[in-house]
């Protein structure tokens, strides 16, 4: 052995000149900025000078051609063709990545900017009750609302989640003979538009049964969109866990049963809990199907089995259509807090749903203790 | 030859109750009579007699495709997990028939363990659980001092407990490839099997690894019976009391050769292709 372990705690400088592999060369940034500065020069030209338009998304994508012809030209003359192909497929991909993130913050600051202004405590905790058509936007709340919307979600995951789990266990596990037909109507339900979900519900609850209105009239009409999210998602979850896992459980002598849901399930843990996200995430912002169902409302209605209720984006919905600004701005305040609470509730699931099976949470390290494990 | 319906399950439960941490059992042995296994229409396996003797190890050889790893599989009714596999013929430990006779498929299995190729540890389990998880698996209820026994004399038994002694509550995958696959075989071991099945156990790993399961499976081999796939001639050398040469021509179904004692396979066999593939003249 010619290397020997330096164990000292003392720092040793390194003398050896380490060689630059990930730097950029200065020459390759010339060409881009260069490619970026022509290709602006040239869009104006075109823009202001030859041609009679204008408009600033037509001057964007004329910048973004040229800029590519430009470079990919440059890069071909510097590098060859191979490297050229290489930049535009790199061009491409930020671009795409770029176009995918952008419009998503811009909607957040858009709800952001709008809606902070009237947000204050008191929309947590009161309703619209002493609300009049003249009054300041930042008085009143949206309590009643946060309140509905947590029910009819928490109801309709309450009935989708157990559901869709189940319905992917017998789709993966399974696998019987209903597999087929079960994954055909399941894709065609994803496909329901959400309205026709709240139709449904209205006319087979409250039209035909003689249900009124009610928090849970709307939860029902929820949980059809959100079943074939989960068990979709779930589905996919599960088929990523190994196949020998299933194997190595079943020659230890455990049944299927117990293969399931004591190898199968905690493994895909992390991903049954995105799909429930999914599903979450699906169905919080829905208005449609929640119009027919839940009546709306102005006053706080805990209960949702009885009495119409209010949900957040119902809320948004109606108040925006209003003429006073108040209104308006309330509205807002109700998409922010929207916003708001699905991130509360995506940080609560990835807290619980751990980092992947290899991950031990410090819960369960605190579990295995107790039992002499850890 | 009639061919034996897996999907029959019978309710019948057999009364042995022994407990499964009663270190007084003993090792069982294998016979299988005239076995032959499909996959669908495709016939892999025919004709196969063989007798694994309680206490010895008995390595089934040849080159790939030849079916000793099916027939490994139909050894502790894993065969039948392939919704299309179907098998003839008869399998019986300590003279009962396992797919026609009174022990349920979760007691055979248990009986007869099996470490794979691939080290599969269950990714949510940690070092400890691992160990245990055949008896949770199998809705066993032990106390904690029979659990914290077990832990630690089938760690020792697949010579891992000196490396993880310090590691138990770590995920069963923060381990080495190595590492790992002694876990699967401390593991298996957990709900004490009569028979072991390796299907090439040391296939992905390094030789002090491999040189470390050897070791393991010569010590539990007086306790339990081993039956080992490998490829590796010397390994097969080294291990096994028995062998037995499949192998299977282009086409048809996969036979066995020759079988008989190691020592004569290596030094002595009767048949020339025998002598041809363990010098290493194809496969």
């Amino acid at each position: 052995m010619t290397t020997t372990l330096n164990t000292t705690k003392e720092t040793k400088i390194d003398t050896e000149e380490r060689i630059k592999i990930r730097e950029i060369e200065m020459v390759d940034v010339i060409v881009m900025v260069g490619s970026a500065l022509s290709a602006f020069a040239l869009s104006y030209f075109f823009f202001q000078i030859l041609l009679p338009v204008s408009g600033a998304l037509g001057f964007l994508v004329c910048w973004y051609v040229f800029f590519n012809i430009i470079s990919t030209v440059a890069v071909w003359e510097l590098r060859g063709a191979i490297k050229a192909k290489d930049h535009l497929a790199r061009v491409f991909i930020w671009t795409g990545g770029l176009a995918a993130v952008v419009p998503l913050i811009l909607v957040l600051v858009y709800v952001i900017g709008k809606g902070y202004h009237s947000l204050r405590p008191q929309f947590f905790t009161q309703d619209q009750k002493f609300v009049g058509a003249l009054s300041e936007s930042t008085e009143g709340g949206g309590a009643h609302a946060i309140v509905g919307t947590l029910e009819q979600v928490g109801i309709a995951s309450l009935i989708s989640v157990p559901l869709g789990i189940t319905t992917a266990v017998y789709l993966n596990e399974v696998k019987g003979r209903l597999t087929k037909p079960l994954r055909m109507i399941i894709d065609a339900m994803s496909a329901v538009p959400s309205i026709v979900a709240g139709l449904f519900i209205y006319a087979a609850w409250i039209l035909a049964l003689g249900n009124q209105q009610s928090g849970i009239a709307g939860s029902l009409a929820l949980a059809v969109l959100f079943l074939p999210t989960v068990t979709r998602t779930s589905e996919v979850v599960l088929r990523l866990v190994p196949g020998g896992l299933r194997e190595a459980s079943l020659a230890l002598g455990g049944t299927e049963w117990r293969t399931t849901s004591r190898v199968v399930l905690p493994t895909a843990k992390s991903g049954l809990v995105t799909a429930v996200i999914l599903g979450v995430a699906r169905v919080i912002g829905e208005t449609a199907p929640l119009i027919l169902t839940v009546g709306g409302a102005f006053v706080m209605n805990a209960n949702p089995f009885s009495g119409k209720q209010d949900a957040l984006p119902y809320f948004v919905f109606r108040l925006i259509r209003f003429p006073q600004e108040a209104q308006v701005a309330r509205a807002w305040t109700g998409a922010l807090v929207l916003v708001i609470l699905v991130l509360v509730l995506f940080v609560i699931a990835r807290a619980i749903g751990g980092r992947g099976p290899d991950h031990i949470s410090r819960l369960k390290k605190r579990r295995l203790k107790r039992k002499g494990l850890a | 030859m009639t061919s034996i319906d897996i999907t029959s399950t019978d309710t019948t439960r057999m009364s042995s109750d022994i407990s499964l941490l009663d270190p007084g059992h003993q090792a069982a042995g294998l016979t299988a009579n005239n076995v032959a296994c499909w996959f669908g229409t495709k016939k892999v396996l025919e004709g196969v007699n063989l007798d694994m003797a309680p206490g010895q190890v008995t390595a089934l050889i040849g080159p790939s495709g030849c079916g000793k790893s099916t027939f490994l599989r139909t050894l502790n009714r894993m065969h039948e997990l392939v919704p299309s596999a179907t098998l003839a013929g008869e399998i019986l430990i300590d003279g009962v028939d396992i797919y026609r006779g009174a022990i349920p498929v979760t007691d055979v299995r248990r009986r007869i363990g099996m470490v794979f190729q691939k080290p599969n540890p269950f990714p949510a389990m940690t070092v400890a659980e691992n160990v245990l998880a055949g008896l949770k698996l199998s809705g066993l209820k032990t106390t904690r001092s029979e659990r914290d026994e077990l832990i630690e004399s089938c760690l020792s038994k697949a010579g891992l407990w000196n490396e993880v002694k310090n590691r138990l509550g770590d995920p069963g995958r923060a381990l080495s490839g190595g590492q790992q696959q002694r876990l699967c075989i401390a593991r298996s071991l957990a709900v004490s099997p009569q028979v072991l099945l390796m299907d090439e156990p040391c296939s992905a790993l390094d030789p002090t690894s491999t040189r470390r399961i050897e070791q393991t499976i010569s010590e539990i081999s007086e306790t339990i019976t081993v039956v080992i796939v490998t490829h590796n001639m010397q390994q097969a050398q080294r291990v096994s009391h028995r062998c037995a040469f499949f192998l299977a021509a282009e086409n048809e179904p996969g036979r066995i050769v020759e079988e008989g004692p190691t020592k004569d396979i290596f030094t002595n066999p009767r048949d020339s292709r025998t002598n041809d593939y363990v010098n290493g003249r194809f496969g």
